[in-house]
């Protein structure tokens, strides 16, 4: 049999069959290889063997699959990726009060629902994630965060919800605790409504079409509820109330409170350049300064009870007690008399004639150099820290993180300051609690001890005046 | 073993269908298998082999396979080089290797059974029909192809004064169906010569007017030297070479044959076309022509060289068949 593999002897048909169906022995495929390459007919033999759909199969066509088929291990995992770094921006930026960027993510959501391979992803990874962050928050924001995913994906998807399910997600937006004198269930939904209606215009959150848009409409109007809220507030107690009130210190700070406030005198004028000291039950004092506006802020305070002192020069010395709770900001507008006496007011935080407001508040940090904080001026996001040994602090972030700034004064920072060259009396106040819009005009003022005044438009570049 | 040459094509084309397995069956001849191999296959491995190729079903006795695997592991050595002794275990694994269902169903049909007839009507007819149709590329010449090798398969011709069956050559190594299209392949071969014979030729343009760069005398020369090159290549190199240029073949039934990729086919062919190239200019400038004059005599241009190679060596001996189809 052997010697059909001579040359002029053909191999039979089992021979050329082994052979192309690749079973043959190594020895065997050369040897027929070589009688091939002498032979034309069983060359030919050999090639009409081959069934059509076989020669065609190593065509373009398996390429082609072969490059999806590499690729879909790497697509799957990289859609869960692009839907969970969507949750998470979708689930950050109510927070952050970004509403453009908000608004931007729900369109993004949108084309993503009716796939099925990724609506099951998102809605997983948007509630683990607010799981996995629900043991920062209080109980409150913990449990209203998946509730705030789903919310968020129907709303994306431009559904019509119905009124409760507006107030629910009103609710999940002022997230944070409300502290104190919540007249009814619905405080909270109540207060942004006011909001609503106090500082933008005549519309009620209820009356929105909770869509995309509307929901960024609502997540714009949140800051404008507190700055509104916490402007009439003040002008309002300072008649009636004790000029104190306790905001909810955001719902990430679950110890450190702060105060704030503003001073103004008897006419309702703003007292700027007034000095605030705090002292606390060891006798600890915390001390900052008014800015133009009247407006001081100290934060990062422990709770416990606190002595606040305002002077100012041809003002009476005014001081109020104030007992702070954890995770509270007290609000306090120190009304200074034309004089040298001095007052003391004692409140306790529990005071059922306070006024609550909730606020959307990031947690503010220490200060790197982890010394007492003697002043905190805020513009838009970016926040300027003077701490007690006159280092300057920068945060970009509302507080988050703070960078120290090297001084290109000589002497020590002893002052820093909002300045505001036109004084219009309407701006809103400033702070690190009170996120609000930024005015061209704002700019950071410092003064050394040497009576240098620099100003800086971004608190990173400095100019002397 | 048969030739393909050597095959006679049926005189009743048709009677291939129409003869009953029964009548048949008395008349073929058997060959007698040499027995000496027997003891090689042990009882309980050709018992074992003989239930799981399900034998019986098709009328094969156990004494009957056994001998056939016999018959088949001495043919091919058990797929080891000539001279080579087999251990016994090589021995098991070649057999069982084997697909015995179909060795079964052949052997039984070669020895005229009746079931294992029905067994192969009706899982290969419609396969046998379908492989010779697209080999014709012609529903006419394809019935008449498969239906002369039925009537060849149920021993209706003659070898050595016998009725002789090819089923008996079937080694159950590769699948049936592959066999049957190997002997389609080669029936058809047999009518690509036969046809061949009177005009082929015709169609094979002359080497001389090839190419009017090449001179007559430098031909000769190319024709020296290629065969001098071909003779140096490897088996597989001189394959790709002919079926390429000459049979003029895509890469992709290259590589269907080869059961390569298409990519291993082109790299290879390439590698053995510029072999081949550099082989004849080293010829052309021994012989006293200049760099240039040699390149430009075999084609400076690729595509030239593609075109050149094909016709020195359709000038040689290794014609190819051609792809002529046969009306009617």
């Amino acid at each position: 049999m052997k010697a059909n593999f001579q040359p002029g002897i053909h191999p039979d048909a089992d021979q050329l069959s082994v052979f192309v169906e690749g079973v043959a022995s190594p020895h065997e495929h050369q040897r027929m290889l070589a009688h091939l390459a002498e032979c034309a007919e069983c060359r030919k033999a050999v090639f009409l063997m081959q069934p059509q759909e076989e020669t065609q199969a190593p065509r373009p066509e398996p390429v082609k699959g072969w490059t999806w088929r590499r690729l879909l291990p790497m697509a799957l995992p990289a859609a869960a990726l692009a839907c969970a770094v969507i949750a998470l921006v979708v689930y950050l930026r109510p927070h952050g009060g970004s509403p453009e960027v908000l608004q931007q993510n729900a369109s993004v959501r949108q084309p993503e629902i009716p796939r099925p391979p990724t609506t099951v992803a998102p809605t997983t990874n948007s509630e683990s994630f607010a799981r996995s962050e629900s043991p920062k928050k209080s109980s409150a924001p913990s449990a209203a965060a998946p509730n705030f995913a789903r919310q968020t994906k129907q709303a994306a998807n431009g559904v019509q919800l119905p009124e409760a399910k507006n107030q629910q997600i009103a609710d999940n937006i002022a997230s944070p605790p409300i502290a104190l004198a919540a007249p009814s269930p619905s405080a909270p939904v109540a207060g942004v409504a006011a909001g609503v209606s106090g500082g933008v215009g005549s519309g009620t959150v209820s009356d929105l079409p909770l869509n995309g848009r509307n929901f960024t409409k609502l997540q714009q109007l949140t800051p404008g509820v507190t700055k509104g809220g916490a402007s009439q507030n003040s002008l309002a107690l300072k008649k009636e109330l004790p000029a104190l009130e306790i905001e909810g210190a955001g719902a990430r700070d679950a110890t450190l409170g702060g105060v704030s406030g503003r001073v103004t005198d008897p006419t309702g004028a703003v007292v700027a350049g007034a000095t605030i000291t705090l002292r606390d039950a060891s006798g600890k004092t915390r001390q900052t300064t008014t800015g133009t506006d009247g407006s001081f802020h100290l934060t990062e305070l422990p709770a416990g009870r606190y002595d606040l002192m305002a002077t100012a020069t041809g003002f009476k010395t005014k001081e109020q007690s104030i007992e702070l709770k954890a995770s509270e900001v007290a609000v306090m507008a120190p009304v200074l008399d034309v004089g040298t006496a001095s007052e003391t007011v004692e409140v306790t935080g529990a005071a059922p004639t306070l006024e609550t407001e909730s606020a959307s508040m990031s947690r503010i940090m220490p200060v790197p150099s982890g010394l007492p904080v003697a002043a905190t001026v805020s513009l838009g996001k970016r926040s300027l820290s003077l701490d007690s040994a006159g280092n300057l602090f920068l945060s970009r972030n509302g507080g988050k993180k703070w960078k120290k700034i090297n001084p290109k004064w000589a002497g020590k920072a002893v002052h820093i300051e909002l300045k505001q060259p036109s004084d219009s009396g309407s701006l809103p106040q400033r702070g690190n609690e009170t996120p609000s819009s930024v005015s061209a005009i704002d700019v950071f003022q410092l003064t050394t001890d040497t009576n240098a005044v620099w100003t800086s438009k971004d608190g990173t570049h400095w100019h002397q005046q | 073993m048969d030739t393909p040459s050597a095959n006679i094509i049926p005189t009743e084309p048709s009677g291939g269908k129409d003869c009953t397995t029964a009548s048949v069956a008395k008349e073929i001849a058997v060959e007698t298998e040499p027995t000496p191999e027997s003891r090689l296959l042990p009882e309980m491995l050709g018992e074992e082999l003989w239930r799981t190729a399900g034998a019986e079903a098709v009328e094969v006795s156990k004494a009957e396979f056994s001998q056939a695997l016999e018959t088949i592991g001495a043919r091919d050595n058990f797929g080891l080089e000539p001279g080579k002794q087999a251990s016994e275990r090589q021995r098991e694994t070649f057999w069982r290797a084997l697909h015995l269902e179909e060795l079964a169903i052949a052997r039984g049909c070669a020895l005229g059974r009746e079931s294992a007839w029905r067994y192969f009507l009706a899982q290969y007819q419609d396969k046998l029909t379908r492989a010779a149709v697209e080999m014709t590329r012609s529903a006419v010449l394809g019935e008449e192809l498969a239906s002369a090798l039925y009537s060849e398969l149920f021993g209706l011709t003659e070898h050595e004064g016998k009725r002789w069956s090819p089923l008996l050559g079937y080694s159950g190594r590769g699948s049936l169906i592959g066999w049957l299209r190997a002997i389609l392949a080669q029936r058809r071969v047999d009518q690509y010569r036969k046809i061949g014979r009177e005009t082929a030729l015709n169609e094979i343009e002359p080497a001389a007017a090839v190419s009017e760069q090449i001179e007559l005398k430098r031909l000769e020369d190319l024709q020296v030297a290629l065969k001098m090159t071909l003779s140096g290549a490897s088996a597989e190199e001189r394959f790709l070479l002919w079926a390429y240029y000459l049979d003029q073949h895509t890469l992709e039934e290259i590589s269907g044959v080869l059961r390569v990729h298409v990519a291993t086919v082109s790299r290879k062919l390439k590698r053995a076309t510029d072999r081949l190239r550099k082989q004849l200019l080293r010829t052309l400038v021994a012989q006293g022509l200049s760099r240039r004059a040699a390149e430009e005599a075999l084609g400076s241009d690729p595509r030239d060289i593609e075109i050149n190679l094909r016709k020195l060596l359709q000038n040689s001996e290794n014609a190819p068949i051609p792809d002529k189809e046969e009306q009617g």
